[in-house]
């Protein structure tokens, strides 16, 4: 039996990046994965997603705006199967890339799948077969989507997230039922693509719990592009067409049966933590009432010894906070006295144009009691927006009027996934309104929106126009 | 309700809590002590105004609080543990702190019973300004963001604030007095003291007085330039003319020791040589003549070292100033002297003649520039007219800051005291 310093379950992006960290601290590490290194971020989430988004978004420039600018051509496709085969590549390469990461970090990868025997030992079957102890343990399942009984995955036209970002060919008409993130961006992209898109919302609007201003941008750009919303929709069940080669989803909107006909449906309406498959149960680990494994601010479950990140932790689900996570916890099992305690996780949308966000929302900053400004800066008067010829959107600063610190950022725009990047510093860092309008952002680039929606909260944006007060 | 530090004392803007004589759960009943707080120089015990319980504790011995910061939560008897028609009338006067709820640790209970163990990591008021660093370090010191006072831009907090508040540094006088480094922010680095650990140590945290006395004398010796000279003197005048005041001192009830006689003699030195009752601003590279004679007396308690002072005591009589030191000293002893009496000296006496000893160097009180070492009062030869003769004889040890006060007036200064003390009859025309 080997024994090890620590043992991560799980190679997703909390999961590798806490293995590696644990070796460069000195630890005898092994990592244990059940499918693809990398887990569904590299190889189904983020990576491939993004490639996919940003093949949809060229050719869809390229079909509306290059005209406008004075490029022409002759005849414009996309081979989706191409498109698919670059996005491979490029998960190939970054997985690969982490792969050795963890072989010349001397992390021993086991495959199979993983399940503790007790809260010392753990066994894994599959290729590897072998039964490990280790000092401590991290578990890094993460998490999976979740079937709603009324439209059960078939895997032919009822897919899930990975199936859907699979497509080799280009569905005529998409459904989307789940209009959160990854449907918004999943949906988007075949828009750009092609498909008729239609998006099913059992709630009131999509993208709940995103600012409404942000996400009525998107919302504009989806009706330009000619995508379907249905809000307070149900999809209640679904019927195969002309052998399979469509499908039906009956939908109930204000207690009215409508039927919707689709080549594929994509289900994505949330993700639940992979924590019922590793033998949780047997050492009587806490859970919430969700599945969620309860961790304190160092990462530590009601087991001693065993550690949990990332999404099988509960929300927010992004891998940079299961990546964080990991430092942390590897900190913690390297002996220091680490913890969690970041104020802030910015998280973005990579829906056309972006949303990001960072920081308290107007809805929680009232709740928490909190008086605050507001500043706005419409991309529309940046010089660099106009020039990439991108001006939808706007940065929206919440400032706290007691001291004038940053209480939240939030951004609809071009690049604004980039941008962001600035407000979560801005914020950890306890950045004042006179931090970030006297440091000189290079021009013309879009993070000049910042300082100029801060300006604008004290009427002095120079690039919006507030008439003087008048004398009385 | 909750129980804000109250203004205990003129200036005094902050104070150290020195030990919480309740605990959360506790019944109290009003004007009974709560928690023993220690301001400048006095601890002072705070009572409840209420009877009640104790609901929730927001500051932890060992931290200092600002005047008006919340300090206790009362659950008054006979109202509910959360008054709702109280709580707007208390918010009008003052909000209470955003930082309080995150410090309690009784929210939740259920999830802390399930989440491990430790709770050592403070939840972040958005409202602390921070940076990741600062925080790293506040959790390494076990520093609470919470109650760091920030001096940075728009009350942030910076790294010096959080080594201030746990005491590794100090803005005027570090704790450790490493005689090269006079850079606050060096000093940071040096103060990891490694204490070989061999067989048992007990370690008793640096609180109240003692940390008073030890940043003051640190400061002082490290700020003053220290010299101290040494003179003998025949008491047997004063021996005599006290034993003839013995029998007034009986009936009016008063303890005449010999330091009122010594204060006596001081007072025409003092006024001859005003470079001795003096301070020197160093910001202004100014020297502040005083033109009070408040004479400190460093007097021995239980907890430490305390200086009362006897204001304007040029103008008091022999009986004025013993019964006064009497009274003083008694007050020291139970702890409850006034804020007022322990400020605003300007000469101190220390006497460690009633214990022994030929004499002693004594650290200046700063900001004063002298200290006057009084010392035991005993029976020598002593040469009179060519004859050998048996004297009550007294060493003087006088401390001075050489920056202020040369050796020659300093001797000068103690010729002069030294000739009121050997006849003091010549107080008379003095």
């Amino acid at each position: 039996m080997k024994s090890y310093d620590a043992v991560v379950i799980g190679a997703g992006p909390g999961g590798y990046v806490c293995a590696i960290r644990l070796a460069q601290l000195g630890k005898k590490t092994a990592i244990i994965e059940k499918e693809k290194i990398g887990g569904v971020c590299l190889n189904v989430g983020c990576i491939p997603s993004k490639a996919l988004i940003f093949g949809a978004t060229q050719f869809h420039r390229a079909q509306h705006d290059f005209e406008e600018i004075g490029i022409g051509f002759k005849s414009l496709d996309c081979d989706l199967s191409k498109l698919q085969n670059w996005k491979d590549g490029v998960v190939k390469k970054l997985t690969g890339g982490v792969t050795q990461l963890l072989k010349m970090n001397q992390v021993d990868v086991l495959t199979g799948t993983a399940s503790f025997k007790d809260g010392r030992t753990i066994e894994v079957k599959g290729k590897s077969n072998e039964t490990v102890t280790a000092a401590s343990f991290v578990i890094a399942t993460g998490s999976r989507v979740v079937e709603i009984p009324t439209l059960p995955f078939n895997h032919k036209n009822i897919l899930d997230s990975t199936e859907t970002l699979e497509l080799k060919t280009l569905p005529k008409k998409l459904i989307v039922v789940g209009g959160g993130f990854i449907g918004v961006e999943i949906g988007m992209a075949y828009a750009k693509l092609g498909s008729e898109v239609t998006i099913v919302e059992a709630m009131a609007e999509i993208l709940p719990g995103t600012d409404r201003e942000l996400v009525s941008v998107v919302e504009k750009k989806m009706r330009k592009m000619g995508i379907t919303v249905l809000t307070q929709a149900k999809a209640m069940g679904s019927r195969q067409l002309n052998q399979g080669s469509e499908v039906e989803l009956e939908i109930e909107m204000g207690g009215k049966k409508e039927m919707k006909t689709a080549n594929r449906i994509l289900v994505s309406v949330g993700r639940r933590p992979n924590s019922d498959q590793i033998g949780l149960e047997k050492l009587g680990m806490k859970l919430d009432p969700k599945g969620n494994v309860i961790v304190d601010s160092q990462g530590k479950t009601s087991v001693s010894g065993i550690f949990a990140i990332g999404d099988i932790t509960g929300p927010p689900q992004l891998a940079h906070r299961a990546s964080m996570d990991g430092l942390i916890v590897a900190a913690v099992i390297g002996g220091e006295n680490a913890h969690k305690d970041y104020k802030v996780v910015p998280w973005a949308i990579f829906s056309d144009p972006e949303i990001a966000t960072v920081g308290l929302t107007e809805k929680e900053a009232q709740a928490k009691g909190i008086k605050f400004k507001i500043g706005k800066f419409p991309f529309a008067a940046s010089g660099r927006a106009l020039s990439t010829n991108e001006t939808e959107g706007m940065v929206k600063v919440l400032i706290d009027e007691s001291n004038e610190s940053i209480l939240g950022v939030h951004m609809v725009g071009p690049e604004v996934s980039n941008l962001i990047a600035e407000a979560a510093l801005a914020i950890e860092m306890g950045a004042c309104v006179e931090d970030i309008i006297r440091t000189i952002h290079t021009h013309p680039t879009l993070p000049e929106a910042f300082p100029e929606a801060i300006e604008s909260a004290f009427g002095k944006s120079i690039h919006i126009f507030k008439p003087p007060a008048k004398p009385k | 309700m909750d129980f804000k530090l109250p203004d205990i004392g003129e200036g005094v803007h902050e104070g150290e809590i020195t030990k919480w004589l309740v605990k959360v759960g506790d019944p109290i009943q009003a004007d009974f002590p709560m928690v023993e707080v220690m301001t400048d120089k006095a601890t002072v015990e705070i009572p409840s105004p209420v009877t009640g319980t104790i609901e929730a504790i927001f500051a932890q011995e060992g931290q200092t609080i600002e005047v008006g910061k919340v300090l206790v939560k009362i659950a008054e008897k006979g109202k509910s543990a959360t008054p709702k028609v109280d709580a707007p009338k208390v918010e009008a006067v003052a909000p209470p702190p955003k930082a309080a709820p995150s410090v309690t640790t009784s929210e939740k209970p259920s999830q802390r019973e399930v989440t491990a163990p430790k709770q050592d990591h403070q939840v972040l008021s958005f409202t602390v300004l921070a940076t990741p660093a600062t925080r790293k370090l506040a959790r390494d010191l076990g520093v609470d963001l919470n109650q760091v006072k920030a001096t940075g831009p728009h009350g942030r907090v910076t790294k010096i604030d959080v080594q201030m508040a746990h005491g590794s540094i100090e803005a005027a006088s570090p704790r450790s007095s490493h005689p090269s480094s006079h850079s606050t922010v060096a000093l940071s680095k040096a103060t990891k003291i490694q204490i070989p650990a061999k067989g048992e140590i007990e370690r008793i945290p640096l609180r109240g007085v003692r940390k008073k006395i030890a940043e003051a004398m640190s400061y002082s010796k490290r700020t003053a330039a220290h010299f101290t000279y040494v003179e003998e003197v025949d008491m047997s005048a004063i021996v005599e003319l006290r034993k003839s005041a013995a029998n007034e001192a009986e009936k009016k009830g008063v303890k005449l020791t010999f330091l009122p006689f010594i204060i006596k003699s001081l007072i025409p030195a003092l006024q001859e040589f005003p470079f001795l009752n003096a301070s020197l601003d160093d910001d202004a590279q100014e020297i502040i003549i005083k033109g009070d004679y408040n004479i400190g007396i460093a007097t021995d308690t239980e907890r430490g070292l305390v200086v009362p002072n006897i204001k304007s005591a040029d103008r008091k009589s022999v009986w004025e100033l013993a019964k006064e030191i009497g009274e003083l000293s008694e007050s020291c002893r139970t702890g409850k002297i006034a804020i007022e009496d322990l400020k605003g000296g300007t000469f101190t006496i220390t006497n460690a003649g009633s214990i022994g000893g030929v004499f002693a160097t004594p650290i200046i009180n700063h900001p004063e520039v002298a200290i006057l070492g009084v010392n035991a009062i005993r029976k020598r030869p002593v040469v009179k007219d060519d004859k050998i003769v048996i004297g009550d004889v007294m060493f003087l040890s006088l401390s001075v800051d050489h920056r202020v006060v040369d050796g020659a007036d300093a001797a000068r200064f103690m010729n002069r005291l030294v000739y009121f003390l050997s006849e003091p009859k010549r107080l008379v025309f003095a």
